[in-house]
């Protein structure tokens, strides 16, 4: 069995016991559908449906969802020690984090789509180039959930690791959520090369911290 | 001590885990068959086992696993909570490249056979104790390391347990287990080591 198996195997795993037990995923989609209702009322329909608004506050709001998706896993793996049972095997701590980040992101996709479409419902923001916003969307996910679950691993065993995983890993991903937000900004307005340009730091964010957290996490989990 | 140099061992190993050393230089080689580990509570008879694991951190040392991941069975079931026991078991074989085939007729063996498809937060602390040890069965690799493996079981699993070690052992798997139950396991010990105060002596 190669790398890649391993960890389709443990998103596979993940995947299964979330769909059983979706503790993760309602409240993601409970806390983003709230702060885009919220979002409506409390800035008015005019100015929450201005692009950097409405991208900023979508952003912002998956930021948390991705947070309280990886908490909740760590959690369920931390249950029983299930997690030891995968650190012992060979390769397992790799696979554990890749097989968490490919896990995270299909959750988070399907709460960003919900909110996406939430956010159309409510703000009417206009959608110039769809396409674009699809793709930044994509990007944006894959590109939030390396940092976050790099840090609940190097946090694993800290009792307040609760608190710790957001103050650790929001700093190091405020770059990604400013091109979160403005990559969806341009899709919004119009602007294809200004989107197709953050798109293109999503990516090269995603694949750095995806490529950092491999070569740390076999060394730093405890 | 055995000097079979495809065994998993510890070499001069120390583990200090929050300021406190845990281990202090232990050396100790597993060829087959089944090697009791005795100590009183907090000797660090748990430690032991995850440092042959590869879960303890070695402040000193090193660790030779020579035959692949061992089989480790803690104090705690070790299952995913919302998968059923079939499938964290089945999970855990494939990782392993194993055929997970055989996974429902060990977890009847271990009179699981009406439970092996309910999560396992539902069931009882025996029977999740019980699937855990099933592993034993669905993961046929040279090291099995047990911490306390008897805690929460009844009779019949005690049964089952006997049977499932004395496979073990006919099979030529080397097996560590910590006990404190160790009267009933004497005669089938090739080696009974006392763990205290981070050392160990062979009995």
């Amino acid at each position: 069995m190669n790398a890649l198996d391993r960890a389709l195997l443990i998103a596979a795993r993940e995947l299964a016991a979330e769909r059983r037990h979706p503790d993760g995923f309602v409240a993601a989609l409970t806390f983003t559908g709230l702060l885009v209702l919220m979002e409506s009322l409390a800035f008015g329909p005019g100015q929450a449906r201005q692009p950097g608004v409405a991208s900023a506050l979508f952003w912002i709001a998956i930021l948390f969802a991705a947070t309280l998706v990886a908490t909740r896993s760590f959690d369920r793996e931390l249950e029983d020690d299930a997690i030891d049972a995968v650190l012992v095997l060979d390769g397992g701590r790799e696979a554990l984090y890749a097989g968490k980040l490919v896990a995270i992101w299909v959750v988070l996709a399907i709460v960003a789509l919900a909110a996406a479409l939430l956010s159309l419902v409510l703000l009417d923001p206009g959608v110039a180039l769809p396409g674009h916003l699809v793709l930044i969307g994509v990007l944006g996910t894959l590109a939030l959930p390396p940092v976050i679950v790099l840090t609940t691993l190097l946090a694993l065993r800290v009792r307040a690791r609760v608190a710790l995983v957001p103050i650790l890993s929001f700093p190091i991903l405020i770059p990604q959520l400013v091109a979160c937000t403005q990559g969806a900004a341009a899709a919004l307005t119009g602007d294809a090369s200004a989107a197709l340009g953050w798109a293109g730091i999503l990516a090269a964010f995603a694949l750095v911290y995806g490529a950092l957290g491999l070569t740390i996490v076999p060394a730093a989990i405890e | 001590m055995r000097r079979v140099p495809e065994n998993a061992s510890l070499h001069d190993v120390t583990v200090v885990l929050d300021d406190r050393t845990i281990l202090r230089g232990i050396s100790l080689e597993l060829g087959p068959g089944l090697t009791l580990l005795r100590g009183p509570n907090g000797a660090g008879k748990t430690t032991l086992l995850r440092a042959f694991a590869g879960l303890a951190p070695l402040a000193r040392g090193r660790r030779s696993m020579p035959g692949g991941p061992p089989l480790y069975i803690g104090h705690r079931p070790m299952l995913l909570r919302g998968l059923t026991a079939r499938e964290n078991l089945a999970f855990l074989a494939a990782f392993r490249g194993l055929v997970a085939s055989d996974v429902a007729d060990a977890l009847r063996k271990w009179g699981l056979g009406d439970e092996m498809d309910r999560p396992v937060e539902r069931l009882s602390a025996g029977q999740r104790r019980r699937a855990s040890l099933a592993r034993i069965e669905t993961e046929q690799v040279g090291l099995v390391l047990l911490d306390e493996p008897f805690a929460d079981l009844d009779a019949d699993a005690l049964v089952r347990l006997r049977a499932a070690l004395n496979t073990s052992l006919i099979r030529g798997q080397a097996v560590l287990m910590a006990t404190h139950l160790h009267h009933e396991l004497d005669q089938d010990a090739a080696h009974s080591y006392v763990l205290d105060d981070g050392a160990l002596r062979e009995l």
